[in-house]
């Protein structure tokens, strides 16, 4: 049998597709359609609560884009100036690359998601033979302030409350929480054998296991293996990087980064470590509220020196020996973070601005680090 | 050649403008507070309080006016921060960090006490919470919520009905924060929030957006039209930044019936009007020109741009209660330019309504893509040519641009 490491690669290769059906429950429908198909639902950035996504029994994904495809139309629709990420996914949807959705929920956890919306909701409405699906909108704002946790605690019920219309049936949220909490457990788990020294996963291997393409449940008996397979784990030994700035929606930064000899032993970025919580509990739609309100830091929603105390807590605690901030072009959040962030660390750190989607501009980590190869 | 001069309005306005900013440097040098705030942010607030204030784009578009962009956004690059991002923010927290603030356009913007901006985009709250870390700055954000459903038709809603416009979830919250910023301000510059001048304000406010809509179905409904966005914009946005004051409603009045009287006079900003144009984009503040140059040659006028328009649709708030009504100007306004399927509809409405015969579409790399409005107004039987102004140089873009919309009017909007 493939390793546990082998099977999460694998199913995050498989990512930008649904998931297959999860077994150990009945699931939920859309609309009445095709009786025995389970309604599929893309969505789109960080602040979308999963957590009622399972509890409505649709199967749920996160879309994600690709460096590699053009995104020609979409950048029409969008603008040139909106964050390549957000593009790929939208001319990816265009081109139906998802397959069948049901239904896209978006986020507003940056701009460019935002703009994401806006344009699905537009197209939809205006040009339907593009044969885009639905797009909901759920607003979760950032502000540390009473009025907006009010705010976000209305949006929930809102989403709940939707969800259970499209499904026509209530949503099992106690069970969802407790399987997402357990979930989250693991891979915070998962996350301190990448913190070892020398690191026993890769920052590409982390992704991978983080943002494998599976159900919860299948999720979750696989990073249990994983765990007890660590002792087999390879050690990676290459200098220690904390990836800060940009989300990456694919491993080609990691890739690239990790190919000159470095390991990425930390990020705080959405489909990383920043992903991984605290456990939401037993609070019912109250406490996932305040858990997306509190979520981050990320680039785009918290303050230049939350994202500098941030950094240097989790600098110390992957004991990472280089800083590299990577902001891609149009995305301009993270290049605002890095003089606080350089300030406030005691190891070295490198800015890489307005890098092309899926590619990092190397030469300036090899000039400034020549040591580290 | 031009057929008028200059309104008297537009003269005016910019006196006022010199000494309205000569008196708030006297103020708070006496010791008052002073207020930086962006556009997006409910000034009648501090209107009510008598809180000086002044507006974040007014003070960047003032500095590039006066060719000093490049002076701040090097004092923004010193820092480390980035200076190709949101420029028009940066530019004002630029003049934070300036070692001598007096040597700025017209004696430089005084150091704020407090800073309120809404947390648009992914970078606006980033820059005035950094400037929060300079000594004696507070910075107060705003939220800026956004609607997953809206009805169409906000510029008929709005008025009276912007409840329904707008929505009830992103009308408490910005009340909220509204009733909130009064207690902080009231707790920190010991003034007094009076309801009854807060009415008067709003009302003021709705008085002189009256006013500016009367302006715009004028000139809407003339032909040929009695004048251009060359002579419409300095006159109706300047009193915009002085919103709820009797001043700014005087000369919204004053500007409608200097327009009256052109029209009753039979005066037009191009009597040989041919083609009537919307411009759709950013203001061309470095040659302003360029929107009279089509009259000779083709009677083609610029009769359309949204600075009247928006003035006259954007900000007319009716209700009992006041701070809700504030809060509906302000919950949604970008979203009213911006944000489809509000902004398409629009610009289409407003096309109808001022029988615009072609379209020139101004993109640039603005996240906040335009192609919808473009695409709508095309749907709708408009013409629209897109011109494209980023990275050319000012010279070339103007005599190339120039020359195709030339080709573009005789071959499609004449033919
Ligand atoms: S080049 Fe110098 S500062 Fe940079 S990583 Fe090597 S030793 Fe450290
Ligand atoms: S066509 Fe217009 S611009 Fe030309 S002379 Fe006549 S009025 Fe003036």
């Amino acid at each position: 049998m493939a390793t546990a490491l082998a099977a999460l690669e694998e199913a995050y290769a498989r990512r930008g597709a649904p998931p297959a059906a999860s077994k150990d429950r009945t699931d939920g429908r859309i609309d009445g359609r095709a009786g025995d198909r389970t309604p599929v639902v893309g969505y789109v950035g960080a602040d979308v609560p999963v957590e009622l996504l399972t509890a409505a029994g649709v199967r749920a994904f996160r879309l994600t884009g690709d460096p590699e495809s053009g995104s020609a139309l979409a950048d029409r629709y969008l603008g040139g100036g909106v964050d390549p990420m957000a593009r790929s996914v939208l001319a990816r949807l265009l081109a139906g690359s998802f397959g069948d959705l049901d239904r896209v929920v978006v986020s507003h956890d940056c701009e460019a998601s935002l703009r994401l919306f806006y344009a699905l909701r537009e197209l939809r409405r205006v040009e339907p033979a593009t044969g885009l699906p639905e797009a909901y909108l759920v607003d979760i704002l950032h502000l540390p302030h009473r009025t907006t946790a009010q705010y976000n605690r209305r949006r929930i019920g809102e989403f709940a409350a939707r969800l259970e219309a499209w499904t026509g049936r209530p949503l099992d949220l106690a069970g969802a929480v407790a399987a997402h909490d357990e979930r989250r457990r693991l891979l915070a788990a998962v996350a301190e054998l990448r913190r070892a020294v020398p690191a026993r996963l890769t920052g590409r291997q982390f992704l991978a296991v983080v943002n494998a393409a599976l159900p919860v449940d299948q999720h979750i008996a696989l990073l249990e293996r994983l765990l007890a397979e660590a002792g087999q784990l390879e050690e990676h030994a290459g200098r220690r990087v904390f990836l800060s700035g940009s989300d990456h929606d694919t491993p080609h930064v990691y890739e690239a980064v990790e190919s000159e000899g470095y390991v990425i032993v930390g990020e705080d970025h959405s489909f990383g470590d920043l992903s991984l919580k605290e456990p939401i509990g037993a609070g019912g739609l109250d406490a996932l509220a305040e858990h997306y309100h509190h979520s981050g830091p990320t680039a785009h929603r918290a303050t230049a020196s939350e994202r500098a105390a941030h950094a240097a807590t989790a600098v110390r605690h992957c004991r990472a020996e280089l800083f590299v901030a990577y902001c891609r072009i149009g995305d301009e959040a993270p290049a605002w973070d890095f003089p606080a962030q350089r300030a406030a660390l005691d190891i070295p750190a490198v800015l890489l601005e307005r890098q092309e989607y899926g590619r990092a501009d190397l030469t300036a980590l090899r000039k400034e680090h020549p040591c580290a190869v | 050649m031009r057929s008028v001069k200059s309104l008297a309005t537009a003269a005016e306005a910019g006196r006022h403008q010199r000494e309205w900013f000569a008196d708030l440097r006297r103020r708070v040098a006496a010791g008052e507070p002073f207020a930086l705030l962006n556009a997006d942010v409910p000034h009648e607030i501090f209107r009510t309080m008598d809180i000086p204030y002044a507006v974040s784009q007014w003070w960047a578009s003032l500095v590039a006016a006066k060719q000093r962009s490049g002076h701040y956004l090097e004092l923004v690059r010193q820092r480390g921060y980035p200076d190709y991002s949101e420029q028009y923010n940066s530019v004002t927290l630029g003049s934070a960090f300036d070692p001598e603030p007096e040597a700025g356009p017209w004696g430089g913007l005084p150091r704020p006490d407090i800073v309120v901006g809404d947390a648009s985009g992914d970078v606006t709250r980033k820059i005035f919470d950094i400037w929060g870390h300079e000594p004696g700055v507070t910075f107060y954000p705003l939220e800026s919520a956004a609607e997953n459903e809206v009805p169409l038709n906000w510029w008929e809603l709005m008025p009276h009905r912007w409840e329904e416009a707008v929505g009830p979830a992103r009308l408490d919250l910005l009340t909220a924060e509204l009733e909130n910023l009064v207690r902080f301000l009231e707790t920190t510059t010991g003034r007094r929030f009076g309801e009854s001048r807060f009415r008067e304000v709003m009302a003021l406010v709705n008085e002189q957006e009256e006013w500016n809509r009367k302006t715009r179905d004028l000139i809407a409904r003339t032909r040929p039209a009695p004048l251009g966005v060359v002579d419409s914009i300095p006159s109706v946005m300047l009193p915009q930044w002085h919103r709820g004051t009797e001043w700014a409603r005087d000369m919204a009045k004053r500007f409608y019936e200097e327009v009256r009287d052109r029209v009753d006079a039979g005066h037009a900003a191009c009597p040989g009007e041919r083609a009537r144009l919307m411009w759709i984009g950013r203001g061309l503040w470095y040659d302003m020109g360029f929107y009279q140059r089509f009259q000779e040659e083709y009677g083609a006028v610029f009769v359309w741009s949204m600075y009247l328009a928006v003035a006259a649709d954007g900000y007319i708030r009716y209700g009992d209660d006041p701070m809700r009504a504030l809060a509906a100007r302000f919950a949604a306004f970008t979203d009213q330019l911006y944000t489809p399927p509000w902004s398409s509809e629009w610009y289409v409405k407003e096309a109808r309504l001022h029988g615009i015969d072609g379209v020139v579409h101004l993109v640039s790399d603005d996240p906040r893509g335009s192609y919808f409005t473009a695409r709508a107004l095309e749907a709708a039987g408009f013409p629209v040519i897109e011109i494209h102004a980023d990275n050319v140089d000012t010279r070339t873009f103007d005599d190339e641009m120039v020359k195709r919309v030339g080709r573009w009017l005789e071959s499609v909007v004449l033919a």
